[in-house]
């Protein structure tokens, strides 16, 4: 009988970029495994090219293969092409280090980035030999299926699927999960026995001891919990985020990935709070490491991964409270070593001349702002406090900086919308022409362009925004052909995104456990990379949602109420309901709230901390 | 300045490299082994290397070529080897490294060993035998003005073709360099053409970069 690596080779040159499919790149980590004890899966439901851009994965692979007698290997989604191979040649999904199926692991592990990557999970665990459904797995301590990432926020869509959910920063609990999980394998233990003990560790949901009960109208009535697990499940998050476990190697990849690049992360959290941002809330606090960390962390990555690119990961690199020596230090580095350094998440705000001289000398490319409201008002409703003012100061410093090109981008469909924030949208992006060709300096030889793209607005849990309706796909194409025919300029390009995808992205988001037959029904009808649009079938969905009995407005057109139990109450994001419900009304007031460095909002992180977010001294608390 | 000719080989998960793949693998691995390579002067700088032949996607080779300067001479060559093979990614090791000594025209074809599989290896034998017998081998190829017919026959030197239990093994020389490259696939896709057995092709391997004379190509 052949190996499984003999039978992936007699194939791997019928499919596109079959590198991906075999591991064996730099940086890759290989162990003897029968001196491992427990190995993990760490599964990225989208292909090699996406999953391996992903940070979270190569912070947690590294940590873990820390450990001697632990083994992290990595795994994709296979493309088209390969799966058809795979499914025709019994080739079952496999970790792309020792070539072994998944199906034999102890944990197989998701990263939940996007929730249009959900099927690919149930694909994914299909090709794998894994029952798709937790209560068809064996009853043997093993392949336990686990999922950590943003929409754990909300895994109510997944709960069938997963037999464990992680929630928040997983550089301490995935150990402490594969711990007791070696500790209790040891003793011959039974999956339900584990997975009693593991609920009692902090962040641990496993969601079948969490009933459901709903009420007529279809909202949630009462949760009732069994089995000693918490009523209420709080996320985790690392205390002293400066000295907070970071790879120092990356594996490197052949085939070119989306982000292929070093990237070292300077801050986690953000003080913004945009009310639609999920990320903005669910990562606080807000906690940054040093100058010297950074520096530090991005030498080494970059010597032994050769990469000749490095990019600065935050949600809002440009509030690192040390941002100007920060760039200085890393510029005198990168540019010794000809490496480049790419700076993404910058504010139109605090975006100062120097910082963008600072960033001249790096690289010439575009400028992207966010603005996402076309109006003053709107941008007050959703807290993106950033004015006009701003918007057109910096383009002034841009455009005499030699910038011509600038991308803006918005959403549609935000609360309290009305036609005239849409005609702003084509406003802003004409008096930003105007400004350009009043500029004595601007560049020469060409004319500006305005690029803007516009996203429908998907209110996401765990945001003031959570309660939202969205836009029905009527109102959104209404929006798309007003602006449409409020822009008049030929230097101003228009882009949208399909509002289907996004209504099904808001149904995934904000949907309790009764979805979750919906998504295997979807899946079972074809779907999967649904967030590939030539792969996107909203017909298959909706024919799942009716065959389900589920219907698709009550989770995206709907209101849900303040006094509402929402499908997510049960899990704590250290940011308080109340919280949200005080920002959502002040939202519809078009009142904004100050950053958390001006002024504390108490969203009631720093009590769950036991701390004040922007203490002299982090440190010593 | 020290102009280095380094052999190396692509072997094991390495064949899946593709040539654009490996420029990319190469620049990483020149960056890790913090060699003194020369770079390129003028607006982008980057360092300057080249391969001297490109490799099909799924072959193996143990020879080769990959040129490159660095800036410091006194710099020996088992020095270059040994701190670009502590860094290359498995399946690739650089065999030796020298002083460049002939031009990159110099090279004028490339030797190729590979078997094909059968569960007829008799009859496979006797097609491939007729096959090189015949007056000529026209064969497709893919050109940058679209597909043109050619005759591989009058190119083609074979060295061995041996028949086992279950393959046919061959040695072939075929023309490589600046001016025409055939690999094997050409003959393998002639020989599917002119015969019903089935048979697959597997372990194509460069073993020679050759200068027209059959000496290697240094």
């Amino acid at each position: 009988m052949s190996t499984l690596k003999e039978k992936i080779e007699k194939h791997l040159l019928e499919v596109q970029k079959p590198s991906r499919y075999i591991g064996g790149e730099v940086g890759s980590v290989i162990k003897d495994k029968s001196k491992v004890d427990v190995r993990f899966a760490f599964c990225f439901p989208d292909t090699y090219d996406i999953g391996m851009s992903h940070l979270g994965m190569k912070i947690l692979y590294s940590l873990t293969n820390e450990r001697e007698n632990y083994w992290c290997e990595r795994c994709f989604a296979p493309g088209l092409d390969f799966e058809e191979i795979m499914r025709k040649n019994d080739i079952p999904l496999y970790a792309l280090e020792s070539l072994d199926p998944i199906r034999d692991f102890d944990f197989i592990g998701f990263t939940l980035q996007y929730e249009l990557s959900y099927t690919g999970v149930l694909n994914m665990l299909d090709l794998a030999g894994v029952p798709v459904f937790a209560k068809d797995r064996t009853e043997e301590l093993t392949q336990i299926v686990v999922a950590g990432g943003p929409c754990v926020c909300n895994p109510e869509p997944l709960a069938d699927f997963f037999d464990i959910f992680i929630l928040g920063e997983g550089e301490e609990v995935n150990l402490e999960l594969m711990d007791l999980y070696w500790e209790m394998k040891q003793q011959g233990a039974k999956r339900i026995d584990f997975l009693r003990r593991a609920a009692q560790i902090p962040g641990i949901y496993v969601p079948q001891f969490y009933r459901f009960f709903y009420k007529e109208d279809g909202t949630i009535d009462r949760m009732e919990v069994t089995d000693g697990a918490p009523e209420k499940v709080t996320k985790r998050i690392i205390r002293d985020f400066d000295k907070v476990y970071y790879p120092d190697n990356f594996v490197v990849p052949f085939t070119e990935i989306v982000h292929d690049r070093v990237s070292v992360e300077v801050l986690r959290g953000c003080i913004r709070g945009c009310r639609f941002c999920q990320a903005g809330f669910i990562y606080r606090p807000f906690r940054e490491k040093s100058t010297d960390t950074i520096v530090g962390e991005t030498r080494a990555l970059c010597e032994n991964t050769g990469y000749d690119e490095v990019s600065l990961a935050s949600l809002s690199t440009s509030d690192h409270s040390e941002i100007d020596p920060m760039l200085t230090r890393l510029i005198k580095y990168t540019e010794g070593e000809k490496v480049n350094l790419s700076l993404p998440s910058l504010r139109v705000d605090n975006f100062s001349e120097s910082l963008l001289n600072k960033i001249k000398k790096v690289r010439k490319s575009g400028l992207t702002f966010a603005a996402e409201g076309g109006t003053q008002r709107l941008r007050d409703v959703i807290n993106k406090n950033v004015s006009e003012e701003e918007i057109m100061s910096t383009c002034r410093i841009a455009f005499e900086g030699g910038y011509a090109a600038v991308k803006l981008y918005f959403m549609m469909g935000l609360p309290t919308e009305t036609d005239e924030d849409i005609v702003g949208i084509a406003e802003l992006a004409q008096r930003i022409i105007d400004l350009f060709y009043s500029i004595e300096d601007r560049p020469r030889g060409k004319g500006v362009q305005i690029s803007i793209s516009c996203a429908t607005f998907v209110p996401k849990p765990f945001t003031p925004f959570q309660f939202e309706p969205q836009d029905t796909r009527e109102m959104i194409e209404h929006k798309q052909k007003l602006l449409m025919d409020s822009v008049t300029s030929r230097k101003v390009k228009v882009s949208y995104h399909d509002p289907n995808v996004s209504m099904l992205e808001v149904i995934l988001a904000k949907g309790d456990r009764r979805l979750c037959r919906s998504i295997y029904t979807a899946w079972k009808k074809g779907c999967k990379f649904d967030s590939w649009s030539e792969h996107f079938r909203f017909d298959l969905w909706l024919e799942a949602f009716a065959e389900c009995g589920i219907d698709p407005a009550f989770y995206a057109n709907r209101r849900f109420e303040y006094d509402e139990i929402l499908p997510w109450d049960h899990l704590d994001y250290l940011v308080s309901k109340e919280f949200f419900i005080r920002e959502n009304k002040t939202a519809h007031r078009a009142v904004t709230t100050p950053n958390c460095r001006e002024r504390c909002s108490g969203c009631g992180v720093n009590k769950a901390v036991g701390r004040e977010c922007f203490a002299k001294d982090q440190s010593d608390l | 300045m020290l102009r280095i000719r380094a052999t190396f080989e692509k072997k094991g998960r390495a064949k899946y490299i593709s040539h654009l793949d490996l420029n990319r693998c190469m620049l990483r691995t020149f960056r890790r082994s913090r060699l003194p390579i020369w770079y390129t002067e003028g607006f982008n700088p980057h360092p300057y290397y080249s391969f001297a032949l490109a490799l099909s996607l799924g072959y193996e080779s143990s020879c080769e070529i990959l040129d490159f300067n660095l800036t410091d001479d006194s710099i020996t060559m088992e020095e270059v080897r040994d701190r670009l093979n502590a860094v290359m990614p498995e399946g690739m090791r650089v065999v030796s490294a020298a002083v460049q000594e002939q031009k990159i025209t110099a090279i004028a074809k490339a030797e190729y060993a590979f078997s094909l599989r059968t569960d007829r290896p008799e009859e496979l034998f006797s097609a491939v035998e007729e096959l090189l017998a015949a007056p000529e081998i026209l064969i497709e190829k893919k050109t940058k003005k679209g597909m043109k017919t050619v005759d591989i026959k009058p190119d083609l030197e074979v060295l061995t073709c041996e028949k086992a239990d279950d393959r046919v093994d061959m040695i072939m020389y075929l023309p490589a360099g600046t001016q025409t490259n055939y690999n094997p696939s050409l003959f393998i896709e002639a020989l599917k053409r002119v015969t019903e057995i089935p048979f697959e092709a597997e372990d194509i391997r460069r073993t020679a970069i050759l200068c027209a004379d059959n000496s290697p190509f240094k």
